[in-house]
């Protein structure tokens, strides 16, 4: 329905992502003003650049999450896919004398090849993706063990350190490199075929293929650009610590479908935004620094996370079925 | 070929768990001759399944060190190592643990990642008669039957106020705590003890408390965020590998390193090189070569000789820049089997 008639859809849906983005905006700001009365370290440059570097890699890997969830499906893999990256990248500088920016090409790659496969399950075998890439997630975390022998990697060169603790200025190298992915991934998301072909895909893949959209093309596109910016995302991790964390990302999936689930993309395909998304990193984000700057005990910050993720999808259908049931 | 027997590993445990299947009669034949004697085994092959909390750390890796050490000693004993990959994945340890019961192993000694839950696997495994040996962590009760070789947390944290206070002066100062996970039966001690050992030094103030999830990216989070909280902060108690290593690298990254006094526990080799370049004060440092190393006699004795082994304390040492290059301290942080810590 939403799909030939694009124009006119398109600004119904832009309509109530803006909605969608205002609510979780305003949260957003309301955590922000609380913690900037309750703490008198909260509104520093220091305390938010430390915010925005420790979102960066969650919020990285969620818009590639974004991606797929606008297309109704999704990437359990992208923790585990995170952390072989970061493992193998680690450990091709250390064995191999890679320099450091070759490595995190390389760990791109090892991000993408996984997505690749999570991509071709999808489309030529047609599991789902929930189960191709729940598959995944078991395989590249059975890898990264393989590869690492379950033990942390020490010794990357110290140049390594540059991509996740580096800056340019004041500002944090992950800070600049998640505003470059947020305006890359905001512009194909509304600029591109792929874009415009993703929620064509999510809304409604039947009415999508008579359409003449090659489907199954665009759909592994999408699981690579996902898989990609895992690596990238477990590579930044990597530096952060400038070792190979065989143990990284673990549960970090549902903190990146969370995020995005928050900023307004909807699972069941068709919605989502990169700037719905950057929102609710940062919200999970300022949640986590505000329970450690408050001291507040670590417990609570889950209860408070879930809490939120209700909110947001209670809020989410609500507001479809007032637009007049929207979508499916 | 280390590599290799990583593969193989777990291809042979499904393959061995396949034939508990397929089988399912048959599996239990080294409990079956026991009777009231107890699981006694005096000769032939012995296969013992060691389990760490969680797979992926330095200190665990010197568990299995010891642990093989011990085997390779020993008269046809085999040591089976397998982890979760998580110290928080309590159900996945039960569940593997049950498996090695399953498959009939002769003895079984691993570290609870929960002293209650484990309580019950550890109960399981002696009324099949296997016998079972805890290294690191106990179980809450822990049976009669089960020896702990283990590190006295309790009283090892207790000093950590004292060195945070040799440090810091009669002036003391703000300090933290970065505790690991929270329920874990170390955790608890460690925490009970240094809360205990702070009472004695009323100059040094507790202002913040955040736990590490026994993850170094988790660690350096809240460590910067304490930071950021706290800019008189003195010093860091940070209880565990992770924890150290997160909250040294969030003092080297907001420049303060020297300025703010660290003591950590364990010693992987980046702390190590941690106390070497100075950002790291003190490691307690415990001898999980020697938990790996007497869990495995333990029970082979006791299945060799249906002696009843008592428990033991493996000991910590303090490391400091001083003392790191003498002889009995590098024993111990990087034991070998030619060069076992004493």
């Amino acid at each position: 329905m939403t799909t030939a008639t694009r124009p006119a859809a398109l600004s119904r849906e832009n309509l109530s992502d803006a909605i969608s983005q205002l609510a979780a905006g305003g949260a957003l700001i309301v955590v922000f003003i609380y913690l900037s009365i309750a703490s008198d370290r909260f509104l520093t440059s220091d305390n938010l650049f430390n915010v925005g570097q420790q979102t960066a890699v969650t919020a990285i890997i969620a818009i590639g999450m974004t991606l797929v969830i606008i297309t109704a499906g999704i990437d359990l893999s992208v923790g585990a896919v995170a952390a072989l990256s970061g493992v193998v990248g680690v450990k091709l500088m250390i064995e191999l004398g890679l320099p450091p920016n070759l490595a995190i090409v390389v760990g791109v790659l090892v991000g993408a090849l996984a997505g690749l496969v999570n991509g071709l399950l999808v489309t030529i075998t047609q599991l789902a993706p929930f189960i191709a890439t729940l598959g995944m997630m078991s395989v590249a975390r059975g890898l990264t063990l393989i590869v690492t022998g379950a033990a942390a990697v020490f010794g990357a060169p110290a140049d390594f350190r540059l991509l996740g603790q580096g800056e340019i200025g004041p500002v944090p190298i992950p800070v600049i490199a998640l505003i470059a992915v947020a305006i890359l991934g905001h512009l194909v998301l509304t600029r591109t075929r792929l874009g415009r072909y993703s929620y064509a895909i999510g809304s409604n893949p039947e009415a999508a293929r008579l359409s003449g959209i090659p489907v199954k093309r665009y759909l592994t596109a999408v699981y690579v650009i996902a898989g990609a910016l895992a690596g990238f995302g477990g590579m930044m991790a990597a530096s952060r610590v400038n070792s190979g964390q065989p143990n990284f990302g673990i549960g970090l999936e549902l903190d990146v479908i969370a995020a995005a689930v928050i900023g307004g993309a909807s699972l069941f395909g068709g919605r989502g935004t990169v700037v719905g998304t950057l929102i609710g990193g940062f919200l999970i984000a300022l949640i986590r620094n505000g329970s450690v700057l408050l001291n507040v005990n670590t417990f609570y910050q889950s209860v408070i996370i879930g809490v939120i993720i209700w909110l947001a999808v209670i809020f989410d259908q609500y507001r479809r079925r007032r637009l007049g049931g929207a979508g499916e | 070929m280390k590599a290799r027997s990583i593969v193989w590993r777990p291809l042979i445990v499904a393959a061995l768990l396949a034939l508990a299947v397929a089988g399912c009669g048959e599996v239990n034949e080294s409990g079956g001759g026991g009777g009231g004697g107890g699981a006694e085994k005096k000769s032939g092959p012995l296969r013992l399944a060691v389990v760490p909390k969680a797979v992926g750390f330095d200190f665990w890796n010197q568990v299995k060190t010891g642990a093989e050490c011990a085997a390779s000693k020993q008269k046809d004993v085999e040591v089976q190592w397998d982890g979760v990959t998580a110290e928080t994945d309590v159900t996945g340890q039960v569940n593997l643990l049950q498996n090695f019961i399953t498959q009939g192993v002769d003895g079984l000694v691993y570290a609870a990642t929960d002293a209650k839950v484990l309580n019950d696997v550890s109960k399981q495994a002696i009324q099949q008669d296997i016998p079972v040996v805890n290294i690191d962590s106990g179980t809450d009760p822990q049976p009669k039957e089960v020896p702990v070789f283990a590190t006295d947390n309790v009283a090892s944290a207790e000093k950590v106020a004292g060195l945070l206070s040799d440090k810091l002066g009669k002036a003391g100062g703000e300090i933290a705590f970065i505790p690991f996970q929270r329920g874990t039966a170390t955790n608890e001690q460690r925490a009970e003890g240094f809360k205990t050992g702070l009472k004695e030094h009323p100059e040094l103030k507790l202002v913040a408390e955040q736990a590490s999830q026994s993850d170094y990216d988790k660690a350096l989070q809240v460590t910067e965020d304490i930071l950021t909280a706290n800019p008189n902060l003195k010093g860091i108690f940070a209880a565990n590998e992770p924890s150290v290593l997160g909250a040294a690298e969030a003092v080297r990254q907001a420049k303060k390193s020297g300025k703010i006094t660290i003591v950590g526990w364990d010693a992987s080799p980046d702390e190590v090189k941690g106390v070497r370049d100075g950002v790291i004060d003190a490691l307690i440092v415990q001898n999980p070569f020697r938990m790996g190393f007497d869990g495995v006699n333990a029970i082979t004795k006791q299945l060799r000789e249906g002696t009843k082994p008592s428990s033991g304390d493996t000991g910590v040492t303090i490391v400091t820049k001083s003392n790191l290059d003498d002889p009995e301290v590098k024993a111990v942080l990087k034991p070998s089997c030619d060069n076992p810590p004493s």
